[in-house]
């Protein structure tokens, strides 16, 4: 599409330290630490303080040129001390950046050797607990450093509490493999997803559960997200894990004072108990859940993926999937949201129907997005994510093919925002539905945005953004419904009126065809 | 007195960074100028972050960063600064370095971005800026850029900015050095410039370095010197272009407001084409009329002081009413100042006691040890003054100082927000002016606007205490048997109302009022 090969005009990814940032964040009592020059954690701060309108606290290893040349050793060292004294922190997450993995540092080895000089031992209840984890800004994007950070994370409560089933040869081979194929994926094949399904199902298939359920999302949601989807758990799953939490992290009330941690946070001796637990249910399926297909590998620990729940069949999916693993009933709370939701893609669907619209964002949101988008009749003329992904155009595809096979979607993946233009342009929607970073597309355009994902920096409220659940959708539409009605207020002649909004070539030959 | 063991409670190393201005003794012992202390959370961002905002104001450049994806993402467009036609500087360009090209090196594909990049913006300049891999893995930028530059026939200049390679204020340096390749010497005069000679031959010329356009500051502050009858040829780099800044070198007279990163350019402009420059500020009343006069006066022209003091009368008539009346609402408050340099942080005083505010805590990231005396000299006694602080110092230096407003950046933003503490944005993301006699009137609404704004009364009571609500009280006494029987309302009992660090504390009491 886009004229360019060599050069990257507005990026559409952040590197991958911010999202390792964005998991840790949501872990009880964590400071993050990257190791790496000053500069990496100072702009990521601001980045999250922007979008989250929280003071963003991430220490760094500051290093000089003297570390680039002899190693950061000392500056790691002096860094991981420095935050224990100051913020006394529960766990401490490294992120490495580019520097960092280019001078070659053994980060494991120096927390190691940092760990014996200091006496800290592997004492969960006790001790500082320290993971590190590879996160090198010239590998893949944000969304992948948020997925190995989690994986991170549940690797090293596991190996805390309990001796690995698989020798551990093994397993570090299967995770560099893991490593190695992350690039979204290949993910599970259709026979292993139904195996999964089935023992999740059987009651027996872990000798000893605590009778939990495992949360593991593949992209940050928002705080708002989160809250609603541990509504949802509390309500039917009752007993749950999920990580990350930043419901609180991230979405502070303001209190009496300023702790030196945000309090919340998935709480330690939960994750440690996630290999417990009866089953894990990832949400997202484009980009492989290491986390959840670790617990599922080494810890027997059933694992299944469904599409975030953005949009009412992404939702009902989750409530099945709930109700399959958990053998719960559908709260009748949740049956009346539902209908509400329902009562208002009705009222709706008529202002919506054929709408043009581009989607652009972090491959699972998108993914789910746009099924909701399709589910309400809209024509998701544009389908973009900044990540690099192998399955994200077959997924989109596939979701066309079950709901509107009659519409011929552009779907792009690794895109930047020049590209998004170009194909913008060229698929003239009449609506976008992204991040803030859209916006100068959309004001060259004159065309409205729905600010979703991140970040959103330049209105307020990317906290409280709700999309998930029968709730989030409900949401989700009234901001579409309503941005599309101002527009065509001031704008154009209303939706319902202008034949070329009633897209998708296929209705509309069938249309014409009907009126001969 | 807890003197002795530190002014706030931080790490032993931290310690010599933050002094209070004592009443006897001008010499501070404040140690500033190093490298961030690993773990300390640095408010301080690397030297690609210093060149970069120091040139990210040229509108019509290619502003191309060489390295992987995040170095370019979170800067695109991260400066409020204005231009006044093209506005190339506001996307976002880079390599994206990936895996391969750590590997086997990025040369090829800078060289090919470079191409692909003029081929399509046709930019007049491209300024190629170097990350810190790029240090590591040694591309060599001089060579690629030198290649692109004689094939395109434009300056490709390599800003030397590896993130690891010193602190912001080396970035500074590394973007001035790449504007001193863009002046060009003037062709037709090599006289000596004279002020009497050149202000008989021609209107007299001046640039204005180091002011960057935020919210179009610098539209505000041209017309002043146009109206005394100077033109200035150039803001470096505020709403400036490739062929504007060539243009430098003819001007008579550099006025420099942002010290920390312009010295060093207006220096060497003296040297190099004999240019003097005069330091100034264009914030407040009393450091407009400062640089306005001083302007005059370096001209020596009689005609151009009585304009000057034309304007500063018309002017300060014209806005004083609204000053005055924010200042009765406003006076006596206490404000912390926390900025990246030194010369914002030294107007700011004075900008303050025009409003009759105090100012409690003053720090910046990148101060030399000259700024802090100059700092220490202009503040009361008990002021605390920081060097690169960390948002735990200056979570406990505005509860400790009883700050009423801080000014500073985003990151320091929340933490004065939930601490109760007014803020105001002086920094990349405010949208108005500052700068000017209007930017004044603007600032000073501002403040008025922090600081009483009811918000600040609401936040007060943290945490609802429906026993201490009058109207509740009635509804208690209804439903008094329910309420009382829940066990949250116990809960509620027990918790106090008025956050600790809101109660005044007559031991702790700042000192500046000694």
């Amino acid at each position: 599409m886009t004229k360019r090969n060599y050069a990257t005009v507005n990026p559409c990814v952040m590197c991958q330290p911010m999202g390792s940032a964005l998991a840790f964040k949501g872990i009880e009592n964590t400071m993050v630490l990257f190791h790496g020059s000053q500069g990496c954690s100072t702009y990521m701060r601001l980045h999250l303080a922007h979008h989250f309108r929280e003071p963003v606290d991430i220490a760094s290893s500051s290093l000089s040129e003297k570390g680039a040349i002899y190693g950061g050793r000392e500056n790691l060292k002096k860094g991981l001390k420095n935050v224990i004294n100051r913020y006394n922190p529960k766990v401490i997450g490294v992120a490495t950046t580019c520097l960092a993995e280019t001078i070659g540092d053994d980060v494991s080895a120096i927390i190691r050797e940092f760990k014996e000089e200091e006496g800290i031992g592997d004492d969960p209840e006790k001790d500082i607990i320290i993971i590190s984890v590879s996160t090198p800004s010239y590998g893949e994007s944000h969304v992948s450093g948020y997925i190995k950070a989690l994986d991170a994370v549940v690797r090293k409560f596991a190996e805390n509490s309990e001796k690995p089933k698989i020798p551990e040869d093994i397993e570090i081979m299967d995770y560099m493999e893991n490593m190695e194929i992350m690039g979204y994926t290949e993910i599970i094949e259709k026979e292993k997803v139904a195996e999964t399904l089935q023992e999740a199902k059987s009651p027996d298939i872990k000798e000893t559960t605590n009778g939990k359920l495992n949360l593991l999302p593949t992209e940050s949601l928002s705080p708002a997200d989160v809250r609603e989807l541990k509504e949802i758990l509390e309500a039917t799953a009752g007993d749950y894990i999920f990580l990350p939490d930043i419901s609180e992290t991230f979405d502070a009330p303001l209190g009496n004072e300023l702790p030196k941690i945000a309090p919340g946070g998935t709480r330690l001796s939960e994750i440690a108990d996630m290999p417990n637990s009866r089953a894990s249910l990832g949400l997202g399926i484009v980009s492989k859940n290491l986390a959840l297909a670790y617990l599922e590998e080494s810890h027997g620990v059933p694992g299944h993926s469904v599409p975030i729940p953005i949009g009412l069949s992404n939702t009902d999916s989750f409530f099945t999937e709930l109700v399959n693993t958990i053998g719960c009933p559908i709260p009748e709370e949740y049956q009346k949201e539902r209908g509400r939701l329902l009562d208002a893609m009705v009222d709706v669907h008529k202002y919506l129907y054929g709408v043009k619209v581009a989607v652009y964002g972090d491959p699972d949101t998108v993914f789910s997005l746009t099924a909701f988008m399709l589910e309400l009749g809209m024509n998701p003329v544009l389908v973009a994510t900044g990540s690099k992904s192998r399955d994200f155009g077959k997924r989109i595809k596939q979701i066309f093919e079950e709901i509107r096979p009659e519409l011929e979607p552009v779907v792009l993946d690794g895109i930047d925002f020049d590209s998004l233009n170009d194909a913008v342009s060229e698929c003239n929607p009449e609506i976008l539905i992204g991040n803030s970073n859209g916006r100068y597309i959309a004001k060259a355009r004159d065309i409205p945005l729905v600010r979703v994902g991140l970040p959103i920096h330049d209105r307020v409220g990317a906290q409280r953004i709700l999309t998930v659940g029968y709730r989030g959708a409900l949401e989700l539409l009234d901001r579409i419904t309503n941005t599309i009605l101002e527009a065509t207020d001031t704008f154009t002649a209303p939706v319902q009126v202008e034949p070329a909004a009633y897209a998708g070539q296929g209705a509309e030959k069938e249309f014409m065809e009907g009126a001969q | 007195m807890k003197e002795k063991t530190g002014i706030v409670d931080t790490l032993e190393e931290r310690q010599p960074y933050i002094i209070r201005k004592q009443e006897r003794g001008q010499v501070i012992p404040l140690a500033c100028d190093n490298n961030s202390l690993a773990g300390a959370i640095s408010q301080r961002a690397c030297v690609y972050s210093g060149a970069r905002v120091v040139l990210n104001p040229v509108t019509d450049a290619v502003h191309l960063v060489h390295g992987p994806i995040g170095c370019a993402g979170y800067t695109w467009d991260i400066r409020g600064a204005k231009s006044s036609g093209i506005e190339t500087n506001r996307s976002s360009f880079s390599t994206d370095m990936k895996e391969i090209d750590i590997v086997f090196g990025g040369e090829k594909k800078l060289s090919n971005a470079i191409d692909e990049l003029v081929g399509i913006y046709r930019p007049p300049v491209v300024f190629v800026y170097s990350t810190c891999i790029v240090g590591i893995i040694g591309d060599d930028l001089d060579s690629v850029c030198k290649t692109a530059s004689q094939k395109h026939n434009i300056p490709v200049l390599p800003i030397k900015s590896e993130g690891f390679k010193g602190n912001k204020s080396d970035g500074y340096k590394a973007a001035c050095d790449a504007l001193k390749q863009l002046i060009k010497r003037p062709e037709e005069e090599t006289v000596e410039k004279k002020p009497e000679v050149s202000q008989k031959a021609r209107k007299p010329k001046i640039n204005i370095l180091g002011d960057f356009n935020v919210a179009g500051d610098v539209w505000l502050v041209k017309p002043l010197f146009e109206q005394m009858g100077i033109e200035v040829i150039v803001s470096m780099t505020g709403d400036s272009t490739a062929k504007t800044i060539s243009r430098a070198a003819e001007a008579d007279l550099n006025l420099v407001q942002c010290s920390g990163s312009m010295n060093y350019l207006a220096k060497w402009m003296q040297q190099e084409y004999g240019i003097p420059y005069l330091n100034v500020s264009f914030f407040g009343i009393e450091d407009i009329s400062i640089a306005l006069r001083k302007t005059a006066e370096y001209f020596g022209s009689e005609e151009m002081k009585k304009q000057a003091e034309e304007i500063l009368e018309t002017e300060t008539n014209r806005i004083m009413p609204e000053i005055s009346r924010v200042r009765e609402r406003v006076e006596g408050k206490k404000a912390a100042i926390y900025m990246g340099g030194a010369a914002k942080a030294l107007t700011l005083i004075k900008g303050f006691s025009e409003l009759g505010m105090e100012v409690v805590i003053i720090g910046t990231q990148t101060g030399k040890k000259e700024d802090y005396e100059q700092i220490s000299y202009s503040v009361r006694n008990g002021t605390v003054i920081v060097d690169d602080a960390n948002p735990l110092e200056l979570a406990d230096l505005l509860v400790k100082q009883k700050a009423d407003l801080m000014v500073a950046g985003v990151k320091e933003r929340f933490i004065a927000y939930k601490l109760g503490v007014a803020f105001c944005d002086f920094n990349h993301d405010r949208v108005v002016e500052f700068e000017g006699f209007d930017g004044f009137v603007n600032f000073t609404r501002e403040v008025d606007a922090s600081i009483n704004s009811p918000v600040w009364k609401a936040v007060k009571q943290r945490i609802l205490k429906p026993e201490g609500v009058e109207s509740e009280r009635t509804a208690v006494k209804e439903n008094g048997e329910n309420i009382s029987e829940k066990p949250c309302a116990k809960k509620y009992k027990e918790m106090h109302m008025d956050p600790e660090f809101l109660r005044q504390n007559q031991d702790d009491a700042v000192e500046s009022q000694v």
